[in-house]
C-alpha cells in the first residue's frame, strides 16, 4: 500500500470509530463504546508509524507525499481540492497525535466507567481525532480550516459534555466563541493569502507562488498577522488565552488530550506549516515572539498561585505555548528551521509530560472523589504509589530538569532565543527581553510545578470525605497509560534528539521548511545553520534557575508557608491569585458594552416590531370585513362556490364563446 | 323530432333544481337527495348525448354514474345517522363550529311558527254520574 | 309591458333573463320560511316561468311538430320531472319531498326511455325505488317531529340561492343556445359548434326513402321508366355522401350542410371512422353504379333485356350500402346485450372500479355507522 492510501486509510480509522460507536449506541451496546475507539486509534497510530518509518528512510532530500487532488468544491475563480500530505512535519504531529490519543482513549476508558454518556464521550473522542487528522494532513487551506473548526466543534462538544452544570455549558460556550474571533482572522486570512497567491487554496502550489511572485511587504504583514490571529485563538495566547483554564470544566482525560497535548497545539502547528510566509514577515515574527513571551509570563505568574490543581496545570499549558510561539517567533531572525524545530520539539515531548500531568491530576480526582482543590487533600505518595511516581516524572519534565524530556526542548528554544537575542538584525533588545522573560518563566513553572507536587503527594496525608474510604491507588487501566506515558516524559527527549540530531534533522528535510530556510539564506545572505548546538552555558542556566525554582518551592512548602504572604507581596498575590483580573477586565471591557448595545438593539428591534404590526394590522383590517365569510356553514359555503362559478361561466358564455 | 337540445335544457333545468335545493333546504336528508336530483340532470345529459351521436359510450357512463350514486347514498346514510345521534338534529346548520375565531354564529332571527299542539282546541264532557265508593277496607 | 316587449324583440338573452329572474323568484317564494312564503305568488311566478321558458326553448331549439306521440311524451314527462322537482324542493314536509323525488324519478325514467335507453330505465327505476324507500324509512325514524322544526322550516339564503341556481341554469341554456342551429341561422354562420351527429333525422329518412325507390327500380324493365325513376337520386345521394373529389363530373352540391364523410372528417373513434369509410364507398359506388346505367341504357336507342338487366346489376349493393348508412345514425337495438358488450370490452377497467369502489363503500358504511364503544 502506497503512503497517500496509508493516508487515507489513518483518517478513515477514527471515522469509521465514528459511525461505530454511534451503532453501538443505537444499538443500546453503549458501554463497548471505547472498543472501536480505542481500535481506531490504535490502527491510526500504526499506521502513522509506518509513514514516519517510510518518510526516515526515505532517500529523498525533502520527502512528501501528497494524495491525488480531488475537486471539494469550485466557485469562478474559487477552486478547492481536497489534498492530504504526508511530509516529516505532518508525519510527526500526526504520529504524536495519535499515539497520545490511543493511551489517553485506553485511560478514559477506566475514568468515564459508569458514566451516563459513555458512548456520547467516544464518538465525539473519535471523531475529534479524525478532524485533528485532518487538521494535520490537510495540503489545502480551507481542508485545514474544516478540520480546524472541527476540532472546535468537539472541543466544544466535549468541555460542555457535563451539559447539566452551568458552569461547563457556560465554559464551552466561551471556548466555542473566544476561538471564533481568532478564527475570524483565520479566515480573513486565508481570503488574502487566496487573493495574492494566484487564486490558490492549496498550500504547496500557494507557497510556490508567493515564493516566485512575492506581494507587497504590508499584504505579507497583514495576511501573516491574520493567520497568527487564528493560531492566538486556538493555541489560548494572550489576549485569547481566557478560555483554556475554564475549559477544565471538561473530564480531565479530554484536558489532556484536547487542551493540553493536541488541538491547542494547532496554532503552533499552522505557524509551523506557513514557515514559508512567515519568514517574509519579520515584524509578525517579532509580534509573534513577543506575544509568546508576554504570554508563558503572564501564565506562569497567574499558575504561583492557583490552587486548584488542573487549573494549573492548563495556566501552566498556556505557558508553555507561549514557548513554542517564542520560538516560532525567532526563525527568520536564526534559520527557520531551527525555530521551528524548536518548537516543534517542545510540541512534542510536551505532549507527553503534559497529557501525563493531566491524567496524573485525573487519577488523583478519581481516587479524590471528583475534588480537585489541591488544599482538600495532601500526602497521596503513600496512597497512589504509582500516580505519584509517574505525576513526578511530568513535573520534572515540565521543570527542565536534564535528562528529562522537556529540559531537551526547553534548551532549544532558549537557545533560540539567545542567538536572536544577540544576532537579530532589527528588534534586538526585544528578542533579549523574551528572553529574559522566558528564564524568568522557566523558573517561574519550575516554582509552581513543583508547589502543585508537594501540595499534592508529600506532607501529612489528606484526604477529603468525597472520596469516602475507597481513597486508593487506580485501576490498571488508568495506570499503565500512566506509566506510558512516563516513559515518554523522561526519555522521548533523550531518544531522538540530543545524541543524533535525528529529530531536527528529520523536521529539516520538510520541503516547506526548506523553502523557508532558502528564503532566508538570501535574505540575510547566511548560509542557514544545518543542526541545533548544544549550548552549555543556556542549559546551565536553564537548569539553574529551575533548580532554584524547586529549591524555593521546597523551602516554602517544609517551612509551612506556602500559604502565607508578607505583606508586602499582597498585592502581586492578589493579581496572580485572580488571574491579573483578566476576565473582570473582558467584562467590562468587552461583555458590557455588547450587553450595552444588545439592549439597544432590542430596543430598536422593539420600534421596528411595532412599525412592522402597524403594517400587518391594515390587512388584518380588510380582513375584518370579510371575517363574517368565514362563519362555519357548509352550505354558505358552497353557495360561494356557486356564485364564483357562475361568474367564470358567465365570463367563458359571454365573453370567450362569442 | 326532438332534438338534443330540448333534453339539455330539461337536463339543465333539473340540474339548477337540485342545485337550488342542495344550497337552500337545511334537512340533511332533503340536502342528499337534492344532489341526486342534480346526478339526474347528468344521467339525462349523457343519455341525450349518447342518442345524438349513436353511441353506447353516454349509457355505459351513466351506469357508472348510479353506481357512484348508490355509494354515496350508502355513505351519506351512515353519516347522517352518526351526525343525528351527536345532536338528535337533522339540521345541516347546527354543525358551524367550525368558523373563524371571533365570528359569532349565525342565529335564525324569526320565530318558527306555532302550531296548537293536537287536541288542544278539542272540546271535553264533564264527567257525569257519581264517583263510585270505594269499599272500607277492613 | 316590459315581459312580453322581451319576448316579443326576439333577443334570446332578454326571454331567457325574465324566464331566468321569474323562477328565481319563484322558487324564493315557495321554499319554506317562517315569514314570506306565499305558495300562491310562488306558483303563479314558477307557471310563469314555465310558459315564458318552454316558449323560449321551442322558438330556439325548434317546434317538434312532425312526431305527434314522441312529442307529447317528452312535454308530459319533462313537466312532471320539472314540476316533481319545484314540489320536492319547496316541499316543508321531507316525507312528501322524498315522495315527488320518486315521481321526479319516474318521470326522468320516461325520458330515458325516449332517449332509447330501456335498460338505464329500468335500473334506475329499481334501485332508485330501494335507496328511495331506504331514505323514507330513514325519515320516518329519524325526523319525526311534532310541530315546525328548524332543518324543515327555515332554509339558508333562499334569494340568494335560487338566484344563484336560476343564474346557472340561465347560463347554461345560453350556452345550450349558442351551440345549437338555431343560433348559427340567427347570426348566419354555416357551421355547428356542438360535434354533428353522424346521421341526422332527415338524411335517415331520405337514405331510406331512396333505398326503397332503388328496390322498386330494380324491378323495372323499362328503359324510360328506369330513367324517369333514377332522374334525380344520384344528386340526392350525392347530396348527403358527397361526390368523389377526383370524379369528372363532380358537381357542386348546393347545401348548407356537409356531407357526411366531411362531417366526420376530424373524428377518430373507430364508429366515426367505421361510419367516414362507409360515405366515402357510397360515394365512389353512387358515381360507379349510374354511370354504368346511363352508358347502357343511353348509348343504344333500344337497349336489349340483357342491357337492362346489366345497367341495374350494381344498384341492389348501392341499396344495401345505403340501408347501413341509414342505421349508423341511431342506437343499435337489442340494447342491454350491446350496454353489456361496451361495458366488458371497452369499460371493463372501469367496471372492476366500480365494483371495488361498491364494495369499499359498503365496508365503509358499516365502519361509519356501527356504535362506537367509548372508554372513558
Amino acid at each position: 500500500m502506497s503512503d497517500p492510501d496509508l493516508a487515507l486509510l489513518a483518517l478513515a480509522f477514527p471515522l469509521g470509530a465514528v459511525f461505530l460507536v454511534a451503532l453501538l449506541a443505537t444499538l443500546r451496546c453503549g458501554k463497548y463504546a471505547h472498543l472501536p475507539t480505542i481500535g481506531g486509534f490504535a490502527m491510526s497510530a500504526a499506521v502513522s508509524v509506518v509513514m514516519l518509518v517510510n518518510l526516515v528512510t526515505s532517500p529523498e532530500a525533502h520527502p512528501a507525499i501528497h494524495t491525488e487532488p480531488l475537486t471539494w468544491f469550485s466557485a469562478g475563480l474559487l477552486n478547492v481540492s481536497f489534498t492530504l500530505t504526508v511530509d516529516p512535519l505532518s508525519a510527526v504531529m500526526l504520529t504524536t497525535v495519535t499515539f497520545i490519543a490511543t493511551w489517553i482513549a485506553i485511560f478514559s476508558a477506566s475514568y468515564m466507567h459508569h458514566d451516563e454518556g459513555y458512548a456520547r464521550y467516544f464518538g465525539i473522542m473519535s471523531l475529534f481525532v479524525f478532524f485533528m487528522c485532518l487538521l494535520v494532513l490537510a495540503n489545502n487551506f480551507l481542508v485545514l480550516l474544516a478540520g480546524w473548526e472541527g476540532v472546535g466543534l468537539c472541543s466544544y462538544l466535549l468541555v460542555g459534555y457535563y451539559y447539566a452544570k452551568p458552569s461547563a455549558a457556560a465554559a464551552a460556550r466561551k471556548a466555542f466563541l473566544v476561538t471564533r474571533l481568532g478564527d475570524v482572522g483565520f479566515v480573513l486570512g486565508i481570503f488574502v493569502l487566496w487573493r495574492v497567491g494566484g487564486y490558490h487554496t492549496d498550500m504547496t502550489l500557494l507557497f510556490e507562488h508567493i515564493k516566485n511572485v512575492p506581494p507587497s511587504s504590508g499584504t505579507m504583514v497583514a495576511a501573516c498577522l491574520l493567520l497568527f490571529c487564528g493560531a492566538v485563538g486556538k493555541s489560548a495566547q494572550l489576549p485569547l488565552y481566557v478560555w483554556l483554564p475554564d475549559a477544565m470544566e471538561g473530564p480531565t482525560p479530554v484536558s489532556a488530550l484536547i487542551h493540553a497535548a493536541t488541538m491547542v497545539t494547532a496554532g503552533v502547528y499552522l505557524l509551523a506549516r506557513c514557515a514559508p510566509l512567515f519568514v517574509l514577515a519579520p515584524s509578525v515574527q517579532m509580534i509573534v515572539c513577543v506575544t509568546g513571551g508576554l504570554t508563558a509570563f503572564l501564565a506562569a505568574f497567574i499558575a504561583l498561585t492557583q490552587t486548584d490543581l488542573k487549573r494549573v496545570l492548563a495556566y501552566s499549558t498556556v505557558s508553555q505555548l507561549g514557548f513554542m510561539f517564542m520560538a516560532l517567533g525567532t526563525s527568520g531572525v536564526v534559520t527557520p528551521s531551527l525555530a521551528v524545530t524548536a518548537a516543534i520539539f517542545h510540541l512534542f515531548t510536551h505532549a507527553f509530560f503534559k497529557a501525563l500531568l493531566f491524567l496524573g491530576s485525573g487519577s488523583v480526582m478519581h481516587a479524590m472523589g471528583d475534588v480537585i482543590d489541591m488544599r482538600k487533600f495532601g500526602g497521596l505518595r503513600r496512597v497512589m504509589p504509582i500516580t505519584h511516581i509517574t505525576f513526578l516524572c511530568g513535573c520534572a519534565a515540565l521543570a527542565g530538569l536534564p535528562i528529562f524530556a522537556g529540559f531537551w526542548s526547553k534548551d532549544q528554544i532558549l537557545d533560540v532565543l539567545d542567538h536572536a537575542g544577540h544576532h537579530a538584525l532589527r528588534y534586538q533588545m526585544v528578542y533579549f527581553t523574551v528572553f529574559v522573560l522566558s528564564l524568568l518563566t522557566a523558573g517561574m513553572t519550575a516554582y509552581y510545578t513543583f508547589r502543585a507536587y508537594f501540595l499534592t503527594f508529600w506532607g501529612e496525608t489528606l484526604i477529603p470525605p468525597e472520596a469516602g474510604h475507597h481513597a486508593h491507588e487506580s485501576p490498571r487501566g488508568m495506570t499503565i497509560p500512566l506509566i506510558v506515558l512516563a516513559i515518554g516524559a523522561v526519555f522521548a527527549g533523550l531518544a531522538v534528539e540530543p545524541l543524533t540530531h535525528g529529530f531536527s534533522g528529520f523536521l529539516a528535510r520538510t520541503p516547506g521548511l526548506h523553502s523557508a530556510n532558502e528564503a532566508y539564506a538570501t535574505r540575510v545572505n547566511l548560509a542557514p545553520t544545518e543542526h541545533p548546538h548544544f549550548n552549555l552555558t543556556i542549559a546551565a542556566a536553564g537548569t539553574g534557575v529551575s533548580l532554584f525554582g524547586i529549591a524555593v518551592a521546597f523551602v516554602l512548602f517544609r517551612s509551612g508557608k506556602l500559604a502565607e504572604v508578607p505583606s508586602p507581596l499582597r498585592p502581586i498575590h492578589a493579581m496572580s491569585q485572580n488571574k491579573m483580573y483578566v476576565d473582570e477586565v473582558y467584562y467590562g471591557a468587552v461583555v458590557k458594552p455588547a450587553e450595552l448595545l444588545a439592549n439597544g438593539s432590542r430596543q430598536f428591534d422593539g420600534f421596528l416590531d411595532s412599525l412592522a404590526r402597524l403594517v400587518s394590522f391594515l390587512p388584518r383590517l380588510m380582513a375584518a370585513a370579510l371575517r363574517p365569510l368565514q362563519n362555519g356553514l357548509v352550505q354558505f359555503y358552497a353557495l360561494g362556490m356557486i356564485l364564483g362559478l357562475a361568474v367564470f361561466v358567465s365570463f367563458v358564455v359571454f365573453k370567450v364563446s362569442r | 323530432m326532438i332534438s338534443v337540445w330540448h333534453y339539455l335544457a330539461v337536463a339543465a333545468v333539473l340540474f339548477a333544481l337540485g342545485l337550488i335545493g342542495f344550497l337552500t333546504r337545511r334537512n340533511l336528508i332533503t340536502m342528499f337527495l337534492s344532489a341526486e336530483l342534480m346526478l339526474q340532470g347528468v344521467v339525462l345529459n349523457l343519455l341525450a348525448f349518447s342518442r345524438f351521436h349513436a353511441n353506447l359510450s353516454g349509457q355505459a357512463f351513466a351506469l357508472f354514474v348510479v353506481t357512484v350514486a348508490a355509494c354515496e347514498a350508502g355513505i351519506a346514510m351512515a353519516l347522517f345517522i352518526v351526525l343525528y345521534r351527536r345532536n338528535k338534529s337533522l339540521d345541516a346548520s347546527v354543525w358551524q363550529s367550525n368558523r373563524e375565531a371571533g365570528v359569532p354564529s349565525s342565529v335564525d332571527a324569526d320565530a318558527l311558527p306555532t302550531v296548537a299542539a293536537e287536541g288542544a282546541d278539542d272540546p271535553k264532557l264533564q264527567p257525569a254520574g257519581a264517583k263510585p265508593q270505594e269499599p272500607a277496607r277492613v | 309591458m316590459s315581459l312580453f316587449a322581451a319576448m316579443q324583440t326576439g333577443n334570446p338573452l332578454g326571454q331567457l333573463a325574465t324566464a331566468v329572474v321569474l323562477g328565481a323568484l319563484a322558487i324564493y317564494w315557495l321554499l319554506p320560511k317562517p315569514r314570506g312564503r306565499s305558495i300562491a305568488i310562488g306558483t303563479f311566478a314558477a307557471i310563469a316561468s314555465a310558459v315564458v321558458l318552454v316558449s323560449w326553448v321551442v322558438r330556439r331549439f325548434g317546434d317538434p311538430a312532425p312526431d305527434l306521440v314522441g312529442n307529447i311524451l317528452f312535454w308530459l314527462f319533462s313537466a312532471g320531472a320539472i314540476g316533481f322537482g319545484t314540489i320536492f324542493v319547496s316541499q316543508r314536509n321531507p316525507g312528501r319531498g322524498a315522495i315527488a323525488f320518486a315521481f321526479v324519478i319516474l318521470s326522468v325514467c320516461g325520458l330515458f326511455l325516449l332517449l332509447a335507453a330501456p335498460f338505464l330505465m329500468a335500473a334506475t327505476i329499481v334501485i332508485y325505488a330501494g335507496a328511495i324507500i331506504v331514505t323514507f324509512l330513514f325519515v320516518l325514524m329519524l325526523s319525526h317531529a311534532d310541530g315546525p322544526t328548524d332543518e324543515n322550516d327555515r332554509t339558508r339564503e333562499p334569494m340568494l340561492g335560487s338566484l344563484a341556481g336560476f343564474a346557472f341554469l340561465g347560463l347554461v341554456l345560453f350556452a345550450l343556445y349558442q351551440s345549437s342551429p338555431a343560433a348559427a341561422i340567427d347570426t348566419n354562420e354555416a357551421e355547428y359548434v356542438l360535434p354533428a351527429r353522424p346521421v341526422s333525422g332527415e338524411e335517415r329518412a331520405a337514405l331510406l326513402e331512396i333505398a326503397e325507390q332503388l328496390s322498386e327500380v330494380t324491378k323495372l324493365q323499362d328503359k324510360d321508366a328506369i330513367l324517369e325513376k333514377t332522374k334525380l337520386m344520384r344528386d340526392r345521394i350525392a347530396e348527403i355522401v358527397g361526390v368523389p373529389p377526383t370524379s369528372v363530373d363532380a358537381v357542386a352540391v348546393p347545401s348548407r350542410r356537409k356531407s357526411i364523410p366531411d362531417r366526420l372528417a376530424l373524428l377518430t373513434d373507430p364508429r366515426s371512422l367505421a361510419t367516414k369509410k362507409l360515405g366515402e364507398e357510397i360515394r365512389q359506388m353512387n358515381v360507379k353504379a349510374f354511370n354504368a346505367l346511363e352508358n347502357n341504357l343511353l348509348s343504344k336507342a333500344n337497349p336489349s333485356a340483357n342491357d337492362i338487366q346489366k345497367s341495374t346489376e350494381a344498384l341492389p349493393a348501392l341499396r344495401e350500402k345505403l340501408i347501413y348508412l341509414a342505421g349508423r345514425g341511431e342506437l343499435p337495438a337489442r340494447n342491454v346485450a350491446n350496454i353489456g358488450y361496451v361495458l366488458y370490452s371497452e369499460y371493463l377497467l372501469a367496471v372492476e372500479m366500480a365494483g371495488t369502489i361498491l364494495l369499499v363503500a359498503t365496508i365503509g358504511t358499516v365502519a361509519i355507522a356501527t356504535r362506537k364503544r367509548i372508554s372513558a
